[in-house]
């Protein structure tokens, strides 16, 4: 086989830097390979990715050392432009990569670059369109698609001509579970159609796994830990120690005690599980589950709630639900559906057109939304949209000087609200020294300052990797259990839902189609597929075995909860 | 999502399917056509005329009647604010005084200023009507192809589109952004809060909003290079299409009214004809 991405004792320096991001790097990956890249955030994944396409030296400004060759061309010496005409790269943002104004117009993008006559184009871009699935949409405007289908657009619009690299970089990163094994899924089908060299840039390792591959690639600290097939990188502890997530059904059998063999290990529906099931249906039956039941009084009731901007056309339709007192709530449910909807229902920004919500027993609709914001919490899925000071301690206290409290009364609340989130010895920096994690923390901060009983947090760990992930997760939890403080997640992610709420209320098409413990939620087919989640590697694990899938999870989880705490 | 009256898909109309090239330079000379004159019997034609074809793109009136609404007030104050500066305004493009009747030495109302203005503001609303149809025939993606046809560097054609591209994701973050604070504390209801404050709290709005764009520009900008932008001095356009049968009668119209807005320009500056038709 051919070499065509050849990394030779590379090192890459970002300007403002002063340590090297990529340290010694020497990779090969042959033509018609695919290979996954994967490790926790800072790791180099993306720079190396920049290093691919060639926007570093391009328009990232660094030092280079030692040698990459893409397609036999020394990076270095080549423009973005010969680059570009090797390398596709579908970014992580698929929203802000959708250039064009239709669908046609961005598939066109590269050809109208190159100045191709329109006759030539519009047949190529039809071709093009198919191979995606997205033909029939070519006059859509981006505003009606969702983030799967623009995803789609920016692929079709990289496989023009002698592209010979397609570089994806975090494509699950925004979309529902569904619609992640589709892009996969896609992905898979490209490879093998079209013969290119497929690289996939993801801390997600058990979706990318849904479809083989052929080499997964981790990296830490700027260099490669380790560059082995899936079964033998899924037998040993790597992924774990270099804080990424290990598929859930791999941590089930070496928890069972299960000593894996490094082959054919890599995906859960067609693996061969003869040799581990006796020790993890043993394991499972030894452990009893405890069911704790606690009855508190209800903070939040939704009766019968309906809502629509226009009044005849609903986004909700007829919803009820209890919140009640401690809980951890998981609102799930595809793009559109009427998850964010709820939220701001509950924030007082909307009132319902018909049905109730009652706050402690009281009707809402007295409340202003600044009466309301005392109660429920609102916490954004992205940092920087909230955040308008530039100290952190001005930052959290901003809610109580909007309320006119006292200077020594927002002291004493603010303090206190950064001791709880450990950001106290950090209260003078300025909010742009912190990291993504931290901001998040600030933000949480600034509403929990107010004192709220219940919080809503949007999409809390987008985009982050399993490292960051478990810093928030475990501070919410923290907070959950400390402080008695509600929470509802509006998430699509199905482990934060299993590892960290007690129930999912989940939505589809503004109706509430389920209401229950996460467990149960998870294990019914029609529910997964009506409201585009899927089922956790757990759930086809145990259904194989032919245990319980709710109790089998429970029990998972459990374990998983007692080890984070020892 | 997008309440705009720029429409993102063509429409099915006559105007609407010109080509971006052909919409761009009538439009063009048009203005330059009625920046010239104040001659009622060169704008009433125009007027006539982008009167029809406003209807003839069949548009939903409500979604601009305030639009109309405003520019007609402003256009009002705008003559009202011109006689205040200067009644006898008339006189000095009309070489005559036709007293009607006077307030006092300032205030006087002569039929020269009365049919100054009133032409000014008939051109002025024919202005605003030959853009407004323009606007609602064409997409951003022909107007940047159709500036691209009259030699302006795509680069400055790209901004343009960009801008349209991009203006409802910038909506869309800065309701959410909003919602955020109003649930905050922030008092952004006029019953409650003074002009001042909301003003003071709406600035406080766009900190966020100015961070987020921020993070949006650096990735349009690496997946614009990664496609190619800017690799040649040329560019196609895909939303542009050939020139149609009927872009060729639009094309001789246009062409035939250039070279009579050139004559007129010439003609005026050698043989002093007057910039406004008088007709008493």
């Amino acid at each position: 086989m051919k070499p065509i991405i050849e990394f030779k004792d590379f090192s890459f320096r970002y300007k403002s830097q002063t340590e090297d991001t990529l340290k010694h790097i020497d990779l090969t990956i042959y033509e018609g390979e695919k290979v996954l890249i994967a490790g926790p955030s800072g790791c180099g994944k993306s720079t190396l990715s920049s290093c691919i396409n060639g926007l570093i030296p391009f328009s990232f400004d660094g030092e280079i050392k030692g040698s990459c060759k893409i397609d036999g061309i020394e990076v270095q010496d080549a423009s973005i432009f010969q680059m570009s005409s090797r390398v596709g790269t579908v970014l992580q943002n698929s929203d802000a990569q959708f250039v064009g104004l239709s669908v046609g117009e961005d598939i066109a993008y590269a050809l109208e670059n190159d100045n191709m006559p329109r006759v030539e184009m519009l047949p190529r871009v039809y071709e093009s369109a198919k191979i995606v699935d997205m033909h029939n949409f070519l006059e859509q405007v981006p505003y009606d698609l969702s983030g799967g289908q623009k995803q789609r657009v920016a692929l079709a619009g990289i496989m023009h001509d002698d592209v010979k690299i397609l570089l994806f970089d975090e494509p699950l990163a925004a979309l529902d579970p569904m619609m992640g094994n589709f892009a996969i899924d896609l992905i898979d089908r490209i490879h093998n159609d079209y013969n290119k060299t497929i690289v996939i840039i993801e801390h997600r390792i058990e979706d990318v796994l849904y479809r083989d591959v052929d080499r997964i690639i981790l990296m830490k600290d700027g260099t490669i830990v380790a560059d082995m097939t899936p079964d033998e990188l899924l037998v040993s502890d790597l992924l774990k120690e270099n804080g990424v997530r290990e598929p859930l059904y791999i941590t089930a059998l070496k928890n069972a005690g299960c000593k894996l063999e490094s082959h054919d290990i890599s995906n859960v529906f067609d693996m061969d599980l003869t040799p581990y099931k006796d020790k993890v249906i043993a394991n499972f039956n030894e452990a009893k589950i405890h069911h704790e039941v606690k009855k508190n009084e209800v903070i939040i009731d939704v009766q019968d709630v309906s809502f629509g901007y226009d009044p005849r056309q609903k986004v909700l339709n007829n919803v009820s639900f209890q919140v009640t007192r401690g809980e951890k709530i998981a609102v799930v449910g595809k793009n559109g559906a009427g998850k964010s909807t709820i939220a701001k229902l509950l924030c007082g920004i909307i009132r319902p057109n018909s049905g109730h919500i009652l706050l402690n027993g009281e009707d809402y609709m007295q409340f202003s939304i600044k009466e309301i914001g005392e109660k429920i919490g609102y916490v954004m899925q992205n940092p920087n949209q909230m955040i308008v000071k530039d100290m952190i301690k001005d930052e959290v206290g901003l809610g109580l000087s909007l309320r006119n409290k006292s200077e020594a009364e927002i002291e004493e609340k603010v303090n206190d609200t950064l001791k709880m989130c450990n950001l106290y010895s950090m209260r003078n920096w300025p909010i742009s020294a912190l990291s993504y994690g931290q901001k998040k923390r600030v933000t949480i901060a600034s509403i929990l300052a107010m004192n709220p009983e219940v919080i809503i947090l949007d999409e809390p760990t987008a985009g982050q990797d399993y490292r960051v992930y478990t810093e928030i997760m475990t501070f919410l939890e923290k907070l959950n259990k400390d402080f008695g403080i509600t929470i509802l997640f509006i998430t699509h992610d199905m482990h934060l839902a299993i590892e960290y709420t007690d129930r999912a209320i989940v939505f589809t098409d503004g109706e509430c189609i389920g209401d229950d413990s996460v467990f149960k939620i998870l294990g019914d087919a029609d529910i997964i597929e009506r409201a585009h989640l899927k089922e956790t590697s757990l759930f086809t694990l145990s259904k194989r075995l032919g245990l319980p899938a709710d109790e089998y999870t429970e029990y998972f989880i459990e374990n998983e909860r007692m080890n984070r705490h020892e | 999502m997008n309440n705009f009256i720029i429409n993102l898909v063509p429409g099915e109309t006559f105007l609407h399917k010109l080509s971006g090239t052909t919409k761009v330079r009538l439009f063009f000379v048009l203005v330059v056509y009625l920046v010239m004159t104040f001659d009622l019997r060169l704008v009433l034609p125009v007027f006539i005329l982008s009167i029809i074809g406003l209807i003839s793109l069949k548009p939903k009136f409500t979604s601009f009647s305030y639009i109309i609404g405003f520019v007609i007030i402003m256009n009002i104050v705008n003559i009202i604010l011109y006689y205040l500066a200067n009644p006898r305004i008339g006189s000095s493009y009309i070489n005559s005084e036709t007293l009607l009747f006077q307030l006092n030495n300032y205030f006087v109302f002569t039929l020269e200023t009365l049919w100054y203005l009133g032409c000014r503001f008939f051109k002025m609303i024919t202005t605003f009507l030959v853009s407004l149809t323009f606007i609602l025939s064409i997409t951003p993606s022909e107007f940047a192809a159709g500036l691209y046809a009259c030699h302006i560097p795509y680069k400055v054609c790209t901004i343009v589109e960009m801008a349209f591209r991009y203006i409802p994701d910038i909506a869309r973050d800065y309701k959410n952004i909003q919602i955020s604070m109003q649930a905050r504390g922030v008092e952004l209801d006029p019953k409650k809060a003074g002009l001042f404050s909301r003003v003071k709290q709406n600035i406080m709005i766009l900190i966020p909003l100015i961070i987020t764009s921020f993070d949006r520009i650096g990735n349009i900008s690496n997946a614009m290079d990664l496609r190619g932008f800017g690799k040649g001095k040329k560019r196609s356009y895909y939303a542009e299409h050939e020139e149609t049968p009927n872009d060729k009668k639009v094309k001789i119209v246009y062409c035939v009214l250039a070279v009579f807005v050139v004559a007129y320009i010439i003609g005026r500056a050698v043989f002093h004809i007057p910039q406004i038709w008088y007709p008493f």
